[in-house]
């Protein structure tokens, strides 16, 4: 085994892949791991409403081609759960029961499809837009110039409903909660924004909480959303979007500060001086607040991974945001994120 | 990606015990019942079980191919131990599926999936405790990786059920009810998956005219010997030979023939010469160093003209060598092996129907050559199954000897006769009127012995020549040439189980635009020398191929025709590269890699 230091990182999402460059680029020896729980090599998730597009083939959406991995020796393990982290040991134990030693960790799990309990049930009767599987299921489920019932409509949510709408499809949002997610919307605007929404062509229902999803296949539409009014509405396809919830229960024993997601200095360092976090799975200190919060979106998640990779290789370089994180309404009356963006 | 509509290879690896080699052999039946052609190798140890790896491939076409892909498209990784070393052979975006919850502890690195390479596709599903959910027990889970492989890919599902209840035919019930319980456990994961890889099955091929067998190479000897009549076998058993009495043993005595271990080889050739002597269609079967020990007696075949079939698969060598290792080491042997000027006739079969054809047709040229024929394949040809499809028009012939005509009251019976065609009439023993004495003795026409200069010349000028009319023997194909016709930049000459990698790596190559075209040669003695050489004026430059360090055809045909050939040797104990041929043929060709690509 080679004596240089071991750098691995845990998610293989823009904050562990920009990380991965940034450490490969200051240091040209050391041996850097990511580890991911999909399969695929990482992609691009922002485009994945294009599948409703054509673009089908998950290899037109990897940000890089395999050589590059094995070019600038990145080992990936993939199909890889960490089930524990051994800080005292510095050893991740993966859930397939192989032990990886560290010297120095990144968590950059990002945040999963966060679901209200009351859904959990019927889950297997819903869609969810995370990743390249779950995009293509839904796109097979879903005929030609079918309906979409969206419930929440999260901006990631609200992103593929727009590119639907495109595409000839019909799109209900169901609003709740965290609609606009991770927009922080009050109750006084809110209405001029789901105006906004049907300006761009999705149907907005109100009809208070949902109760279940029922199975109605065989008949015109394959899900019936029911609402405890008693109210429903049929479609071909329901999809939750209610914003992300961050991946941390695995560090639950590592002795690092947890609240909702893992809790880091501006540096991004956690409480303990070997382990980092960037991207959705943090909550980084605010002066400002005096709190610690969440900064979502491409340009913070990838910013958030340039910073913790400088600082695991000894700067000492703050994170601050460059992101105007309000939402607004274009001439047109459509909204527009700056959660949208993708690119530098 | 795909040819002729599917081209899939499939390799499973465990290790020795785990039904690698039997959860390949169900998956290449299953895939030849449903239609379509196969090719599968297996590699595994010496030993019998507990050690060692085990490494079962197939590779299912919708034409028949004769060799293995260079890169698999799905490794399926029973032991990570022995997988892992494996995982290369992966091509880029194909997939490699695994047990993700073994039973102990691993250190870093022992897990395969920290040894994928960046362009695979990972399936890490919890084999072992299907396996157990399934049958109580563990021993489900090469079935149940099977099952994932059938699932994934949208396999017949009936298919397999039926082959392995047939496959376990002979043991209690639970036996297969526990395997198509893992099995259909595997399958419901599988095709539940979401399949990243473009490449899929198929379509099988339209219907043959002819039902397609699954044969191996050695299992296609057996048939050849049956179905050419054969009367006795006496063998002595050695690796990758074996196979070929096993199935003799158990075949012959229901067709009312007799099969014979003996205690050693010298005593198999004895025997097998002494029955040709008593006009007996008779063979045996061994290995290069059984071979060494025939030696001697192959002589007393050539010099008493008494027909003899050996067939004699390769491995790795010399002496013991390595067994279950593959090579082509043994020509020089076969061609030349013995005291004197011995001449026999030696067949090469390319691929597995070659196996049937040149077995069957080996009993003519013995006895119409009245000569030892040597059937010379390898470990990689004796193990390697194909399907096969053969005409039930296509026979042997069941007498080629030339028999004594009872002549005039004062006509003597020359049993070593020159005549017209160069084969002396023959007499069987207890036949009225013959000659019924034999010696390894140089001898005159009548079979007395003796040394005279005139006599020993004459007798091997006559040897040597009736053994030219072989070349023209009917019903088998000597040489063929594949590919370009016309001026070549390559032309490949190959022989044995090497064919098959160089007829694909020609194929290659020409799509790549080199002009090329490769030669299959199957009888090494007597050498087809006119085909061969109208070959080589054909070709700027001649490559020969082969699994031996010294290029020993390279070395017969530069020996013989007095050409330069250029020679491609290595000794790796496994099949030649299509990769290693193909890199040989673009740098004869002027061309490397990046031109071509």
């Amino acid at each position: 085994m080679s004596s240089a230091p071991h750098l691995v990182i845990i998610g293989n999402g823009v904050a562990g892949n920009r990380a991965a460059e940034i450490l490969r680029e200051k240091d040209k020896d050391c041996r850097i791991s990511i580890i991911s729980a999909g399969p695929l090599l990482f992609y691009n998730r922002y485009e994945l409403p294009d599948v409703f597009k054509g673009r089908q083939d998950w290899r037109d959406y990897l940000e890089n081609p395999p050589e590059y991995f094995s070019d600038n020796n990145i080992t990936l393990r993939r199909k890889s759960i960490v089930a524990d982290v051994d800080t005292e040991r510095r050893k991740l134990v993966l859930a397939h029961r192989e032990e990886v030693s560290f010297d120095q960790l990144l968590v950059a799990t990002g945040g999963s499809g966060y679901l209200p309990e009351r859904l959990q049930e019927t889950a297997h009767l819903t869609h969810q837009f995370t990743t390249y599987r779950s995009a293509m299921g839904m796109y097979r489920d879903l005929p030609k110039g079918g309906r979409v019932v969206m419930l929440g409509g999260d901006m990631i949510g609200l992103d593929l409903a727009r590119t639907l709408i495109e595409t000839g499809y019909h799109v209900t949002v169901v609003p709740g909660d965290r609609t606009f997610w991770p927009h922080e919307i009050s109750a006084e605007e809110r209405p001029k924004y789901l105006s906004a929404l049907e300006t761009m062509g999705m149907e907005v229902i109100n009809h208070g909480e949902v109760e279940r999803i029922e199975d109605t296949t065989g008949s015109a539409a394959a899900r019936r959303v029911v609402f405890v009014s008693g109210e429903t509405v049929a479609a071909d396809v329901v999809v939750t979007q209610y914003g992300l919830a961050p991946m941390v229960d695995f560090m639950s024993t590592a002795g690092v500060d947890i609240e909702r997601g893992l809790l880091v200095n501006p540096q991004l360092k956690t409480t303990r001086d070997e382990i980092y976090a960037a991207g959705d799975v943090c909550q980084i200190w605010e002066q400002e607040s005096n709190g610690y919060r969440f900064y979502y979106g491409w340009r913070n998640v990838r910013k958030m991974g340039e910073i913790s990779a400088r600082n695991m290789m000894g700067e000492e370089v703050p994170f601050e945001t460059e992101v105007d994180e309000h939402l607004i309404i274009k001439d047109d009356g459509s909204i527009d994120s700056p959660f949208w963006e993708y690119s530098a | 990606m795909t040819i002729n509509g599917t081209d899939l290879q499939i390799a499973f690896c465990g290790s020795a015990g785990d039904g690698t080699i039997a959860v390949g052999d169900i998956l290449k039946q299953a895939m030849a019942m449903a239609g379509y052609r196969v090719i599968a190798f297996d590699q595994y140890p010496a030993e019998i079980r507990g050690f060692g790896k085990c490494v079962s491939r197939t590779r299912v076409t919708g034409e028949q191919v004769y060799s293995m892909k260079q890169q698999t498209d799905i490794l399926v990784s029973l032991d990570d131990s022995h997988a892992i070393p494996h995982a290369s052979e992966v091509r880029d975006f194909g997939a490699v599926i695994y047990d993700n919850a073994p039973m102990s502890l691993m250190a870093e690195g022992e897990h395969i999936s920290g040894h994928l390479q960046p362009g695979q596709i990972p399936y890490a599903l919890p084999i072992r405790e299907i396996s157990e959910r399934a049958t109580g027990s563990n021993r489900g889970r090469n079935m149940v990786a099977l099952g994932f492989v059938a699932g994934l890919y949208g396999l017949q599902q009936d298919v397999f059920h039926t082959i392995i209840a047939r496959k376990f035919k002979t043991k209690p019930a639970a036996v297969t009810t526990d395997n198509t319980a893992a099995f259909d456990a595997g399958f419901d994961l599988g095709a539940g998956e979401f399949l990243f890889d473009e490449i899929s099955i198929g379509e099988p091929p339209a219907k043959a005219k002819h039902e397609a067998r699954m044969l191996s190479g050695n299992s296609a000897v057996v048939e050849g010997c049956l179905d050419a009549g054969i009367e006795a076998y006496f063998g002595y058993p050695i690796t990758p030979a074996t196979t070929i009495m096993e199935r003799l043993v158990s075949e012959m005595p229901k067709r009312g023939k007799r099969a014979l271990q003996t205690e050693d080889e010298i005593s198999a050739i004895a025997a097998t010469i002494g029955a040709g002597y008593a006009g007996v269609r008779s063979a045996t079967a061994t290995s290069g160093p059984g071979l060494a020990l025939m030696a001697e007696m192959l002589g007393l075949s050539v010099m008493a003209e008494v027909p003899a079939v050996i067939f004699v698969s390769q491995r790795g060598g010399p002496s013991t060598g390595m067994p279950t290792k593959t090579e082509q080491s043994d020509l020089n042997l076969a061609v030349f092996g013995g005291s004197g000027d011995a001449q026999r006739i030696v067949l090469a079969p390319t691929n597995v129907e070659g196996c049937w054809r040149c077995a069957g047709k080996a009993f003519e040229m013995a006895e119409r050559y009245q000569t030892p024929v040597i059937v010379l394949l390898d470990l990689y040809l004796s193990n390697r199954y194909e399907t096969v499809v053969v005409s039930p028009d296509e026979q042997f012939e069941p007498n080629m000897s030339k028999p004594m005509v009872k002549g005039k009251a004062d006509e003597k019976y020359q049993r070593f006769a020159t005549t017209d065609d160069g084969i002396s009439p023959r007499a069987i023993p207890g036949q009225l009127g013959g000659i019924h004495t034999v010696t390894g003795l140089e001898h005159n026409d009548m079979g007395r012995p003796s040394d005279q200069p005139n006599i020993h010349m004459d007798m091997s000028e006559k040897r040597h020549n009736k053994l030219a009319k072989a070349i023209d023997h009917p019903g088998i194909t000597i040489t063929k040439r594949f590919g370009d016709e016309g001026d070549v930049d390559v032309g490949i000459l190959a022989w044995g189980s090497t064919f098959g990698e160089s007829l694909e790596a020609m194929m290659l190559a020409r799509e790549e635009g080199i002009k090329c075209a490769a030669m299959k040669v199957v009888m090494m003695s007597p050498l087809p020398e006119q085909p061969i050489t109208d070959f080589m004026d054909s070709a700027s430059e001649v490559l020969i191929p082969e699994l031996n360090y010294e290029g020993q055809f390279a070395g017969i045909v530069s020996g013989t025709l007095g050409r330069p050939v250029n020679r491609l040797n290595m000794v790796p104990g496994t099949p030649m590269r299509v990769d290693d041929i193909l890199a040989e043929i673009r740098k004869l060709a002027g061309r490397d890699k990046r031109d071509a690509a």
